[in-house]
């Protein structure tokens, strides 16, 4: 390969695939249930224990265990959204810190369960494209596995099945006095995020290393993403991914590695600075 | 503000799940706390301080598993003076200012004899302020930073209870530099994440291997916030080294690997006494190429290796990694030794014993130098550390040559 540019700006790609992986449940809890999960990456983490166990076994591929760990991440998502999110729904400083303080005690029961030693998955070895291009598995899987959950998000949303939640998003009071059980479905809706979160733990649990605080760097990022982008554009969240995703790994290798999160986290103040709502608002939103 | 009855009667309520869940959890999750020692009139304490929580964890928790295997095989031993050893652990979580504040509560509350440790260089040196001022004995295992012996070195009658177990950067440098030069390496490519040990490592090794005619070809320390391995490695395999040299001690260091692999699967690649010692992790990374550790000891080095190895394997169901448990363990070692030697725990009494004598280790025979730092290097008997190269079917000595 002449220059390895190509290959920098593809592998910037496919890590922006993977915080979209992450961004699209942040998105759905922060545009309906609107609160900050701080647990978000400890059902990420989830996600890849549960491939680590199945793949420890000889039962089952990272993609096989997606399905099953979004099953599981589900299940406590609605039993957390139901005890303890809706209920301090209305306490804005609660939020933040239960969530974060379910995120640790998850990390201490990891850390029980698998031990605090790093675990890994084979992540098989990487096509190579056109002129020696390595295409990694794990970042095709992020790239279409994040394009299809926030195509399929943004079709939900705009169809009528996503109705109640766009009602939820705009206005909590009309959705009630429509006789919609707007708790059950922030419960839901908060339950099907940590199953996202889940399912994309295990989708890239291949490409490093299993531990218990693994969640914490997709948490921040995915986070940030999400703020950035604003909640109300599904495409705005895929496209600044993937944009941060080349940016990060550009500036890796035009300027040095330890300057790719300053300039990233740099560039990310730039736009809250000139669009402090994000990207993308609709106009007339209520809150 | 007024606050009603109500609102707290609600707010109790609305909490019972969560708080009966997390009362449930706590509970799975901290039982006890087993290693710290039952107070006992008959007990001699160690005090140890290891990150147990936090993203060293792991490092950690080979580091107390190991210190607990040294005290049980002291007490197998007939203890010390008749009397049994225990640890009290101190959970540094990788901060400085917790690490300082658990040696202060291990030596004023919980009355211990000695401290070993900590992990990071940085925690280290913090402790030693603790140590210094408590007038207590610090046997360093792991951290590596020339700071620590520096201060020994100018202030010696403040830190002269400080003695580092662990390899300096020097002798972490100069072991590297005679393994690079046995594999005829020329060009090497130096990566790690961007702390303060990796950093002063790669400036020692390339000052040290200049005169070999060995040279860094690519040096990139990334952030842990967002590591961007995949750049790191096309931009190491572009650069054309003969091997990359993977300076990260945690998970980072599998991570990195399976990218590097990605990229260039013919590279060899050494990780310096880091996570991939661990044979289930070197398993899951593809062995295209040489993949070396480098490690203080291993099954096969010397009897009392494999004598280490194979009870730290039968007592923890997985063998050591070499480095952050191996290490922490002679520390004990050394440290029980020189109590005998001394005939009493007091700190006035075993640092003489400490400046004159040999000790004999899993690693080989630890003497200390004016500046308290154990002397690594070659001859008969002496610390020298050892590189293995993993196989499908474990791992194999390479270096040195046997």
């Amino acid at each position: 390969m002449a220059s390895p540019l190509p290959q920098v700006l593809l592998d910037g790609l496919f890590a922006g695939g993977t915080y979209a992986l992450m961004a699209a449940g942040m998105a759905l809890i922060l545009g309906v249930v609107k609160v900050i999960n701080l647990s978000h990456g400890a059902f990420f983490t989830l996600g890849a224990y549960v491939a680590y166990a199945l793949a420890e076994r000889g039962v089952g591929t990272p993609i096989a265990a997606a399905p099953l760990a979004a099953v599981i991440a589900f299940a406590f998502g609605v039993f957390l959204g139901k005890s303890f999110v809706n209920p301090a729904r209305s306490h804005p400083f609660a939020l933040p810190v239960g969530t974060l303080a379910c995120a640790l005690l998850f990390e201490q029961a990891a850390q029980m369960v698998w031990g605090p030693h790093p675990l890994s998955i084979e992540a098989g070895a990487p096509w190579i494209g056109p002129g020696g291009l390595v295409i990694r598995r794990w970042g095709v899987i992020a790239f279409l596995s994040s394009a299809a959950l926030l195509g399929g998000l943004k079709w939900v949303l705009s169809a009528r099945p996503g109705l109640p939640l766009r009602l939820i998003a705009e206005d909590e009071e009309i959705a009630g006095s429509l006789g919609m059980d707007v708790e059950a479905i922030r419960y839901l809706t908060f339950g099907g995020a940590c199953a996202m979160a889940a399912a994309a733990g295990a989708l890239l649990s291949p490409s490093g290393a299993v531990t218990p605080t693994m969640g914490r760097a997709p948490l921040l990022l995915s986070l940030v993403v999400v703020i950035v982008a604003g909640m109300d554009s599904v495409a705005a969240i895929f496209l600044l991914s993937i944009g941060l995703g080349i940016f990060g790994n550009a500036c890796a290798w035009l300027l040095s590695p330890q300057w790719s999160y300053v300039a990233l986290l740099a560039a990310v103040c730039l736009l809250l600075s000139a669009r402090p709502a994000g990207i993308v608002v609709t106009a007339g939103r209520r809150d | 503000m007024t606050v009603r009855t109500g609102t707290f009667l609600r707010l109790a309520l609305l909490l019972r799940g969560p708080a009966a869940l997390f009362l449930y959890l706590f509970s799975s999750v901290f039982p006890a706390a087993p290693c710290v020692a039952a107070a006992h009139p008959d007990t001699l304490k160690i005090g140890v301080l290891a990150p147990l929580s936090g993203p060293y964890a792991a490092g950690g928790t080979s580091f107390v598993q190991a210190a607990t295997l040294a005290v049980e095989q002291a007490n197998a031993e007939g203890g010390v003076f008749g009397q049994r050893v225990t640890i009290v652990v101190g959970d540094t979580q990788g901060r400085v200012d917790v690490a300082k504040a658990e040696a202060l509560r291990l030596v004023s509350r919980e009355k211990v004899s000695a401290l070993v440790g900590a992990y990071l260089s940085e925690e280290t040196v913090g402790v030693m302020e603790i140590a210094a001022a408590q007038r207590t004995v610090l046997l360093v295992p792991v951290a590596a930073t020339a700071e620590i012996t520096d201060l020994v070195r100018r202030e010696y009658a403040r830190y002269r209870y400080v003695f580092r177990v662990g390899y300096s950067l020097p002798q972490w440098a100069e072991m590297i530099a005679a393994f690079l030069s046995d594999r005829k390496v020329r060009r090497y490519a130096f990566v790690g994440a961007g702390i303060r040990w990796n950093r002063e490592l790669g400036e020692t090794l390339e000052r040290i291997v200049a005169p070999l005619g060995i040279a860094p070809v690519y040096t990139a320390y990334y952030s842990p916030g967002n590591p961007t391995f995949d750049t790191v490695a096309v931009a190491a395999a572009a650069a054309s080294p003969d091997i990359v040299i993977l300076a990260d001690p945690g998970r980072n260091s599998v991570s990195f690997l399976k990218r590097l692999r990605e990229s260039a699967p013919a590279l060899p690649a050494l990780s310096i006494g880091g996570a991939l010692g661990d044979a289930r992790l070197a398993a899951s990374v593809p062995l295209s190429a040489p993949v070396y550790v480098q490690a203080a000891a291993w099954r096969g080095v010397s009897p009392a290796a494999t004598a280490y190895v194979e009870r730290y394997e039968h007592r923890f169901g997985a063998p050591p990694v070499g480095y952050s448990d191996t290490l922490p363990y002679d520390a004990v070692t050394v440290l029980v030794a020189a109590w005998r030697k001394a005939g009493s725990t007091a700190t006035e009494a075993v640092v003489p014993v400490l400046e004159r004598g040999t000790f004999a280790g899993t690693a080989g025979d630890y003497r200390f130098d004016a500046a308290h730092q154990a002397v690594w290097g070659t001859g008969p008997g002496a610390l020298r550390g050892t590189f293995v190269r993993w196989e499908r079917d474990g791992a194999r000595i390479v270096f040195p040559p046997r």
